[in-house]
């Protein structure tokens, strides 16, 4: 026997000895223990030490269950990754943990079932990994703002893009990645290429009302769609063709139908075109559907489409109004009856192929070209993705569309306040902005000051632990703001010498002046100088999630501005009626950070409406009579300013502005954080364009408000 | 101390600078130029503001006097100080008084960079007084007709601390900039890098996506200068791929999903 054979039988005789103390005996009994100890004794010395460890460990719990796992293991080495082989064995401890022995070792004799579960989760593309990407990227790609949701059915409501948990049709994740891109991009085709504009939703309903039209439609659209995607993008082509369907059967049906309906690749073709193929194809064999199609739901399109065709009637006929207000100005009543017959007209330069992103819009008053707004743009790009084209019903501007922002009839309420006027004492009186009358009614919101109930403490707690992380990254971030000393000139006294005053206070010398002494250079931190006021929306429709997390952000804020030394209050806001307009005070200026104000952020709770315009005079007059260079009033908020008696819509909206206005005139920087994602169309109104932020999910409101609160202030 | 000076010899500008214009801009330009008025440039980041005051110096024949600013730039550094040469006492002029002295254009880029007592010195010189009193001499000096301020600001930044005070501003014709409509940057891109008209035109509609995304999740999209530079990247033989990676993703933002978006953005044209 060789010395090299001779130390392998030693080994392996070891290792037997070994594996049978570990499992206790268990593993002796095994048939083929012989064999399974030859195998481990090709294994590394890392994996023999894994092998013996949970042996032991297993063992512990159930020696059968160890003189199994000692048995599979080397197999398991040879099929899998190292980490894998952990990962195999966590399921069954946890198999056996909760359903007993049989269920563990089926799940260890389940080795390859495992290998390919494994294998599909780690080349699939899911909802979860893919969502952030997609919703950036199907904005970049243009059109009306598209919200990006997972579905058990693939497909759009013009107004969102439905798509499947995950794709796992292919063996690389690249692929269905890819895949999963080109799904997302057939929909937004579908918006964007004008599937679903208004004439084809008609002929649905009067013409081609078979389910069979529809599925006939789906596979003409399409080969319309890929032809235009084709043309525009030609990097997305490429990825296209790949997926096409490959075997003979479909290839054949897809190449004749492409070849009779040629039209439909014209660079000028669209729906309509395809509508009328409809009839020529309705006896002809469907292909199969192309992977990254999605199917096509006409009620659940109606159902968007014509609310929002609503709306947005409604909407550009107010914008267009008030074009026309604006434009006679309010010199006199004759000029004011002319507004009847002045013209408004669009019209409309198309790039040459007539899809281009950049329509050229040009809006005229009697000739004279008018300016847009950016949200009037949007908004026009939203219909014409509707219509092709701006309809002229929609340029009517006495034609009132019916629309939620109505202005209403503010009502006095005389009767029902008469009682609340006698309590007035301790009150505050506030003008209020009446845009329909262009005054101010003054006196006319009646403001307390009240406090917020206590809280759970155990929330603060909670909380800190819940975003120890984000904590540990807000504090870091605002330490930076603190670390960036900058030296300070001209001192008495100091680290280093100012050159500069140095040969300024010789060249004094020189020409016979006195010198100063203030040659010196300091490194300090500079002193901030910022007081805050936040301004937390209470109104009921925070109830739930946007409550907690607005809770959860001002705990994370406070911990964090306790290290910059910020003067900062809190007040909540809400109300009923003009009369009842409430602000709770949580933190005032001269408060530190007491249990007390913890108690009371974890006591805000929602509570009535939203009248934003007094609360921000209210709070806004507290932050002026405080004395910092920098003041600044931050609101956090759900939504748009709504209250009972007609303060919505434009009324409060326009209130809301004033009074930004006002405190603007003072010197006090107003800047909104909202998650409400309809804010662009009215935030950069009531704020100006730079001055908010629209926070896509509400889970992010802590980690944003602090990383806002730092840009903003440094 | 980084106050960038060109010195006042070399500061004629003899080669007509390239500039595509987008609007009546010169014309106002040359109107406030004739009346004597400051003019106060807004806009993004790399839409062209320099580019223009370099180019309206060129086409009035005035030398220009460029101050990029920043937060510790002081009163003295635009003015002017004392320094000692050989026992003596010798007064320097600033980039400012020198431009006042000789009637030159002087433009203040980033002017909100600069701390807050910087931008009150101009005051005198942009109203109908035209005087920059230097206090060291006791000098009053009266500006040339030809002399002209221009300064430069993007109102985009967020930061409050970061405002132009009132008082300086209504005391400018003010001009807005913005990206250029996209048959001109294509002009402008292919032009500014010599690449194919095919390229630019598909440059510029990235740029245009990559704009849609402002807002919501990027604080710019690419600016012109940015595709500018991308084309160079591509006319050097650099995939079209890489390149917006490298010149524009990279250059817009850190965060990973908006990385890729604009990645799959640029693969999804060329």
């Amino acid at each position: 026997m060789s010395v090299q054979s001779r130390q392998n039988l030693l080994n392996r005789i070891r290792i037997k000895k070994d594996l049978e103390k570990l499992t206790i005996e268990a593993f002796a009994r095994h048939s083929n223990a012989d064999e399974i100890v030859s195998q481990i004794a090709e294994l590394s010395d890392a994996q023999q030490q894994f092998i013996y460890k949970w042996a032991e460990l297993i063992s512990a719990s159930n020696h059968e269950l160890g003189a199994q796992f000692v048995s599979l293991a080397p197999k398991a080495f040879t099929k899998m990754r190292d980490s894998a082989v952990q990962e195999w064995l966590d399921l069954v401890l946890q198999n056996f943990d909760n359903h007993g022995l049989g269920a563990a070792i089926a799940a260890l004799e389940n080795i390859e079932g495992f290998l390919e579960k494994a294998k599909i989760e780690e080349v699939q593309c899911s909802f979860s990994e893919t969502s952030g990407f997609l919703q950036h990227f199907i904005r970049g790609l243009g059109g009306r703002d598209l919200k990006i949701s997972s579905d058990l059915d693939t497909f759009t409501n013009t107004e969102a893009l439905f798509l499947p948990e995950a794709v796992d049709l292919f063996p690389a994740p690249q692929e269905n990645f890819t895949l999963y891109k080109l799904t997302a991009v057939h929909l937004w085709a579908q918006t964007w290429y004008g599937t679903w504009q208004h004439q084809i939703l008609e002929a649905f309903k009067d013409t081609y009302n078979l389910s069979d039209h529809i599925e006939i439609f789906n596979r003409l659209e399409c080969i319309r769609l890929d032809a235009c995607i084709a043309r525009d993008f030609p990097g997305l082509n490429r990825e296209l063709q790949q997926f096409q369907l490959h075997d003979s059967d479909s290839v054949e049906l897809w190449d004749s139908w492409r070849a009779n309906s040629s039209e439909l690749q014209e660079p000028n073709a669209s729906a309509a075109d395809s509508l009328k193929l409809i009839e020529k194809f309705s006896d002809i064999k469907l292909p199969p559907l192309q992977a990254y199609q999605g199917e096509m739901y006409l009620d659940r399109i109606r159902q968007t489409f014509y609310s929002r065709v609503e709306q947005e009637k409604a909407a550009l006929q107010k914008a267009l109004e008030k074009i026309l207000e604006d434009n006679v100005g309010t010199e006199n009543d004759a000029e004011m009856e002319s507004l009847d017959n002045q013209t408004l007209e669009l019209s409309q330069t198309e790039d040459n192929d007539g899809q281009d992103s950049n329509m050229n819009l040009q809006l005229t008053l009697d000739g004279q070209p008018v300016d847009m707004s950016e949200d009037l743009k949007e908004l026009l790009g939203s219909i014409i993705q509707d219509f092709g084209e701006i309809p002229d019903s929609h340029m009517d501007p006495s034609e009132q569309g019916d629309y939620s922002d109505e202005l209403l009839p503010q009502s006095n309420g005389e009767a029902d306040n008469s009682e609340l006027d006698l309590q007035n004492e301790g009150a505050f009186q506030y003008k209020e902005w009446d845009c329909t009358r262009q005054r101010f009614r003054e006196d006319f919101c009646t403001l307390r000051e009240l406090t917020v109930p206590p809280g759970d403490e155990a929330f603060i707690d909670e909380t800190l632990e819940k975003h120890k992380g984000v904590l540990k990254e807000i504090k870091r971030s605002f330490e930076a703001v603190l670390g960036e000393s900058r030296p300070q000139r001209r001192q008495c006294d100091g680290d280093d010498i100012d050159l500069g005053a140095l040969i300024e206070a010789y060249t004094d010398l020189a020409r016979g002046e006195e010198m100063s002494d203030h040659l010196y250079t300091r490194y300090k931190n500079v002193e901030r100088n910022i007081a805050v006021m936040f301004m937390v929306d209470m109104s009921g429709s925070t109830l739930g999630w946007v409550n907690n997390a607005e809770r959860e952000s001002l705990v994370l804020l406070c911990e964090a501005l306790q290290l910059l030394g910020d003067r900062y209050a809190i007040f909540g806001f809400s109300g009923r009626t003009n009369k009842r307009c409430e602000v709770y005070s949580v933190k005032e200026f001269n408060e530190s950070y007491s249990e007390a104000v913890k108690q009371r952020i974890s006591g805000i709770r929602p509570k009535a409406y939203t009248r934003m315009g007094v609360a921000i005079r209210h709070l806004g007059k507290l932050l002026q009579d405080t004395q910092a260079r920098t003041k600044l009033l931050i609101t956090l908020s759900d939504g748009r300013p709504e209250d009972y008696g007609g303060y919505k819509g434009q009324y409060g909206i326009e209130d809301t502005r004033h009074a930004l206005l006002e405190m603007k005139q003072e010197g006090v920087h107003a800047f909104c954080i909202t998650i409400d994602n309809e804010a662009q169309e009215y935030l950069p109104h009531m704020y100006g364009n730079a001055n908010y932020a629209v926070i896509d999910e509400v889970e992010k409101l802590p980690l944003k408000v602090a990383d806002i609160y730092r840009r903003l202030t440094t | 101390m980084v106050t960038k000076t060109i010195k006042n010899e070399q500061n004629f500008i003899n080669d007509e600078p390239y500039y595509e214009p987008v609007g009546d801009e010169i014309k106002i330009f040359e109107a406030s130029y004739e009346n004597q008025l400051p003019i106060l440039l807004k806009g993004p980041t790399g839409c062209g503001k320099t580019r223009f005051v370099e180019y309206m110096a060129w086409y009035l024949k005035i030398p220009m006097v460029t101050v990029a600013c920043h937060d510790d730039l002081t009163a003295s550094d635009l003015i002017g100080r004392y320094l000692i040469k050989g026992g003596e006492t010798v007064w320097v002029d600033g980039p400012l008084t020198s431009a006042v002295r000789h009637g030159y254009i002087c433009y203040l880029d980033e002017i909100v960079e600069a701390r807050k007592d910087t931008s009150v010195v101009i005051h005198p010189l942009c109203d109908g007084r035209r005087l920059l009193p230097i206090e060291k001499l006791g000098e009053l000096l009266e500006a040339p007709s030809s002399f002209c301020l221009t300064i430069s600001y993007n109102p985009g930044y967020q930061s409050v601390l970061k405002d132009l005070k009132q008082s300086t501003r209504q005391r400018f014709v003010a001009l807005e900039f913005d990206y250029p409509k996209p048959e001109i940057e294509q002009v402008i891109v292919e032009a500014e890098s010599k690449i194919h008209a095919v390229m630019a035109e598909k440059l510029v509609k990235f740029g245009n996506m990559t704009r849609n995304l402002k807002g919501n999740g990027l604080q710019e999209g690419a600016s012109t200068r940015l595709l500018v530079n991308a084309a160079k990247l591509m006319e050097q033989d650099i995939a079209p791929v890489k390149a917006t990676d490298t010149a524009i993703a990279q250059a817009l933002t850190d965060e990973s999903d908006m990385l890729q978006a604009v990645h799959e953005l640029s693969r999804s044209i060329f």
